[in-house]
This record gives structure tokens, C-alpha cells and sequence, in this order.
């Protein structure tokens, strides 16, 4: 027994680099070994897809991207799996942006997944990058106010006049749904307060980790239609789409990590208990 | 290909640097840090001058559409543009705006603000934090009041009316849920309550507060840590991509590299009684 203690004892002393080495590795040889760990969609993911599958054809989406490479492993896979699936199901999806890496994330979008998966979709037609306009909430009552006011052209320079899907999107009640893949502020929180609420228009979010907690109160009222909560939730949404991405292959390793995670946790607890019962006994 | 390649090289040399902090502080995570410092303010610096003082201020100020070489206010323009044509380009500025003169105030906001760095002037700063202050107060009242507490307060009422409702479900919406969610948000906001001495009745009720902090915390903490492996992952995966052939390796090249004058470093700053420099 005592020899057991005073091993828990040595590990609750355990230099910290071992364990970074030790996530590290956990980490990496998944990616390299993939497991297969299934991948069941919570119900805070189904909300999000039925909101999308439920959307009349043809419906015009905004799709707002408010993040940058920072945040990228976790929003990335949400935004590729959401344009996935309202490209499959015939949608227009008019895509801004409140902050400027946004942008090159959209950029970056229609290069990877767009144009490459979907060639029969044209721009300007099915799909648009208005862009990142600066402003953050006031580029929000901008769009709920009058859009053509805030993009009189578009992020590769076209007049908004001349692009055939603006036509009839005069401001933010014109559109059927709104999407926003949000790492903080401006972002979802503000979508909800000064678009969503407002007008009735129907949004859905997909965010990083550490925002889950701060947006999900609007998503157990009714306000948002289900959250896709970091890189689990963006695989969530590959499986429920069927289409197998970056998120999906990133999920072993997650999962590894976390149950490593937790026993550091409980060996750190035990041994902090171990510790604090030697002090007192000499 | 050339230019993705130094890419690669470069994102994998101060990913590694950055990592290498997790060992100790030394020169790669120094030259990481001080390069991530000054890049992000020439780039925050150049991206707003860019996309809001030249075409949002300037481009209402002096709008190509209005363009007249023979009036006062376009021979200051012109003026500017002899001294800087790419951010008063020759005929105005061509950014879909027309002329808004009102936006005069903002640009003499902005100029008080900045005249914050000479001590005599600095008071004029404040008028436009006074009016920055005063804007954002507004716009976010209705808000907040509307989303925030109306919309939140409605939501956790219980729907007594609802016949469909279930008694019991683990997710979404049932009697049990509701009450959880009513007990959780009365004893939390109790606990803020600092008016009344926290014992007695009182007491157990925002000692039931706390609990409900805790597993909200917990989930706060839990979400984090997923969020942080998500990150690491994402930098593994491009780590790994840039590790192939066609980036001639470069992410083992670097780290062995790195991990050989780390060592030597190490070697040589060891005192004879083997403590390492912290």
C-alpha cells in the first residue's frame, strides 16, 4: 500500500514538461493511427442540420465568418461542412464577414470546397463574398438596416448593383437564414441581439469551445437553432452530412487526449490528497 | 511553389518556436514572440487604415463621383494626393460612396484622440472617448435588454401550458429540465445578492447557487480544454502536411535542428551541481 502511495505521491511531483510531452504524443499518434472512435451527433448538432434541411429551396443564407487562422482547426470544418450541405440543397449563400481574417477564410472556402466540389455553382449566381466591412456591431444594424448602403461592392471589387443574386436582398429581413461561425466578439452574441431578436429572421451558430458556455443560454430559449460546438460539433455535422473532413479525422485524437486529460486530473487530486494526508500525519 | 515552400518552412519554424517554450524560455520562442508582436501591429495598423480611415472616411470625404478640379475642397485633395497618390489617388477616391461631409465630426474625433500624445492637448482626447462611450452605450442597451434579459427571463419561465411537454427527459425540453433551470437561475442570482448576511435559509439557497457556479464553471473548464487539443491538433495536422516530401521535411529538419541547439544550450548554461536554468 505504501508503495503505491508513494508512487502517486512521485507522479503528483512530476515535471509539467513531461506531461506537454505526454498530451503531445497522445496528440500525434492518432493522427498517424486513426481509431475509428464513432462519432454520435448530440442534440444541439441535429438542431443545426434540421434548421438547414428544413430551409425552403433556394433559400438565401448568410453565412457570416468571424474568425481567423487562430481558430481555424475549429471553425474551418464547420463552415466547409455547412456549405456542403446548403450547396447540395440548392441554397444561396451570401457570405460576410466582421472581422478581416474572415475574409481569407472565405477566400479560402471557395477555393478548397466550392470551386473545387461544386464547379456547376458560379459567383455572383449561387454564391457570393461580400467581404469584411469593419464596424462589428454597427456593420450588424448596418445589414438589418439597409445592406446595399454597407457593400456597394463586393470583396472582388464587382458593384453589388450588377451581381444577379443581390437582387430583391435589400437588408437583413430579405434573407431566410442566417449562419454565423463565430471565435468571439464581434460574432454570434451579437447577431442575436442586434439581427435574430429584432427581425425573426431564423440563425443558427457553430463556435469555438470556450464560447459554447456564453452562447448556449440562447440556444436552450429558442433563440439560436442549435450550435455546432467546436471541432467535435464540426465533426458531429461531417457524419450527419455523410462527408468525412478534417473535423471527423481530428476526433480520435481529441478523444485520446481527453481521457488522458482526466486522469491527470484524478492523479493530480489523489496525490495532492496523499500529499496533504503525509503532512498532517508527521 | 517556391514561395509556398518558404511558406511552409517558416510556419513550421515558429510553430516549433512557440512550442518550444513549453521546455523553457530561449531564443527561438523570443525571436517568435517579438515577430508576432510587431507583425500583428503593422498588420492590425495597415488592415484598419485600409479598410476603414481611407475608403469608409476618405472615400465620403472626397468621392470620385463628385470629383471637381476646380473647387476649394477638391484642390485639397488635390494637394494630398501630390504628397501620397495611393491613398488619395488622382480624381477622388472610388469606393461606391457619395459625398457625406458629416463625417467631418468623426474625422475631428479621430484627430483628437490622437492628440493625446502631446500633454498640453491630451484633454481633447477625451471628447471622443466621451463620444465612442456614449455610442456604444446606446447601441448596446437595446440589446442586451432586449436578447439578454427580456428573451432570457420569458425563456426560463415554465411552460405549464404545454401539454406535449414530457415530465423527465435527460436533453431538451421537459418539467424536470424547467425546474432545474428555475431553481439554478433563482439561487445563482441569489448569490449575488450581497445585501443580506449569506446563513440561515438564506444561506442554503445560495449555497445551492454555488453548486450550480461550479458545474458551470466546470463545463467553462471542460470546454476550454477541448478547445486548447482542438488547436494543438490543427497546428499537428499542418505540422505532419509540411513534414512531407514536397516540403523537403521541414518539420523534421527544423526540430532536430531546434532540439540539437536547445540541447547544446542547455549543455553549456548547466552549473556544476546540474541545476538547469528555469
Amino acid at each position: 500500500m505504501n508503495a503505491i502511495l508513494n508512487f502517486i505521491s512521485r507522479i503528483g511531483q512530476l515535471d509539467r514538461r513531461w506531461i506537454f510531452l505526454i498530451i503531445a504524443l497522445v496528440v500525434l499518434v492518432p493522427l498517424y493511427f486513426p481509431l475509428g472512435l464513432p462519432i454520435r451527433a448530440t442534440e444541439s448538432t441535429k438542431q443545426v442540420w434540421e434548421a438547414v434541411e428544413n430551409l425552403e429551396p433556394e433559400s438565401k443564407v448568410l453565412l457570416s465568418m468571424e474568425y481567423g487562422p487562430s481558430t481555424k482547426p475549429e471553425l474551418h470544418p464547420m463552415v466547409f461542412g455547412i456549405v456542403r450541405h446548403l450547396l447540395k440543397n440548392e441554397h444561396k449563400i451570401y457570405i460576410t464577414c466582421l472581422w478581416p481574417d474572415g475574409q481569407f477564410m472565405a477566400e479560402d472556402l471557395i477555393e478548397k470546397v466550392i470551386e473545387v466540389e461544386f464547379p456547376n455553382k458560379s459567383y455572383g449566381e449561387d454564391y457570393v463574398l461580400l467581404g469584411f466591412r469593419p464596424g462589428g456591431e454597427a456593420v450588424i444594424k448596418g445589414i438589418v438596416g439597409n445592406i446595399r448602403k454597407l457593400y456597394t461592392v463586393d470583396a472582388r471589387g464587382s458593384a453589388v448593383n450588377d451581381i444577379p443574386m443581390m437582387s430583391g436582398v435589400n437588408k437583413f429581413i430579405d434573407f431566410d437564414f442566417l449562419f454565423s461561425a463565430s471565435a468571439g466578439f464581434p460574432g454570434t452574441i451579437e447577431w442575436v441581439q442586434y439581427a435574430s431578436d429584432p427581425t425573426g429572421v431564423p440563425m443558427s451558430t457553430g463556435t469555438t469551445s470556450i464560447q459554447v458556455n456564453e452562447v448556449m443560454p440562447y440556444v436552450q430559449g429558442g433563440q439560436v437553432n442549435g450550435i455546432l460546438a467546436g471541432m467535435p460539433g464540426a465533426a458531429e455535422y461531417e457524419s450527419l452530412i455523410g462527408v468525412p473532413g478534417i473535423g471527423t479525422s481530428g476526433m480520435d485524437a481529441q478523444s485520446i487526449a481527453h481521457i488522458v486529460i482526466v486522469l491527470f486530473i484524478i492523479f493530480g487530486n489523489v496525490a495532492y490528497f496523499v500529499e496533504r494526508n503525509k503532512s498532517q500525519k508527521y | 511553389m517556391s514561395g509556398e515552400l518558404i511558406g511552409a518552412w517558416i510556419a513550421v519554424f515558429l510553430t516549433l518556436a512557440i512550442f518550444s517554450y513549453l521546455y523553457k524560455d530561449n531564443a527561438f520562442y523570443k525571436i517568435a514572440e517579438h515577430l508576432f508582436v510587431g507583425i500583428s501591429a503593422g498588420y492590425w495598423t495597415s488592415m484598419f487604415f485600409w479598410t476603414q480611415i481611407q475608403p469608409n472616411l476618405f472615400g465620403r470625404l472626397w468621392p470620385s463621383s463628385r470629383y471637381d478640379s476646380e473647387s476649394l475642397w477638391y484642390g485639397i485633395y488635390n494637394a494630398m494626393s501630390w504628397i501620397n497618390s495611393s491613398v488619395f489617388p488622382a480624381g477622388g477616391i472610388d469606393k461606391g460612396h457619395e459625398m457625406h461631409l458629416i463625417y467631418l465630426i468623426p474625422f475631428a474625433l479621430g484627430i483628437m484622440m490622437l492628440l493625446s500624445v502631446f500633454d498640453k492637448l491630451s484633454w481633447f482626447a477625451r471628447w471622443g472617448i466621451a463620444y465612442t462611450v456614449g455610442m456604444a452605450a446606446g447601441l448596446r442597451a437595446y440589446g442586451y435588454l432586449n436578447s439578454n434579459v427580456i428573451a432570457q427571463v420569458r425563456n426560463s419561465t415554465l411552460k405549464f401550458s404545454d401539454p406535449d411537454m414530457p415530465v423527465f427527459a435527460l436533453i431538451g425540453n421537459s418539467y424536470f429540465n424547467g425546474i432545474v433551470l428555475l431553481i439554478g437561475t433563482i439561487a445563482g442570482l441569489l448569490y449575488f445578492y450581497f445585501s443580506k448576511e449569506q446563513k440561515g435559509a438564506f444561506g442554503k439557497v445560495t449555497r445551492v447557487g454555488i453548486y450550480f457556479l461550479m458545474v458551470s464553471f466546470g463545463a467553462s473548464f471542460g470546454f476550454a480544454v477541448m478547445g486548447r487539443i482542438s488547436l494543438l491538433i490543427g497546428r499537428f495536422v499542418d505540422l505532419i502536411a509540411y513534414n512531407g516530401t514536397q516540403y523537403h521535411h521541414a518539420t523534421s529538419w527544423i526540430l532536430v535542428i531546434m532540439v540539437i541547439l536547445l540541447g547544446y544550450s542547455a549543455y553549456k548554461n548547466d552549473d556544476p551541481k546540474g541545476n538547469t536554468a528555469e
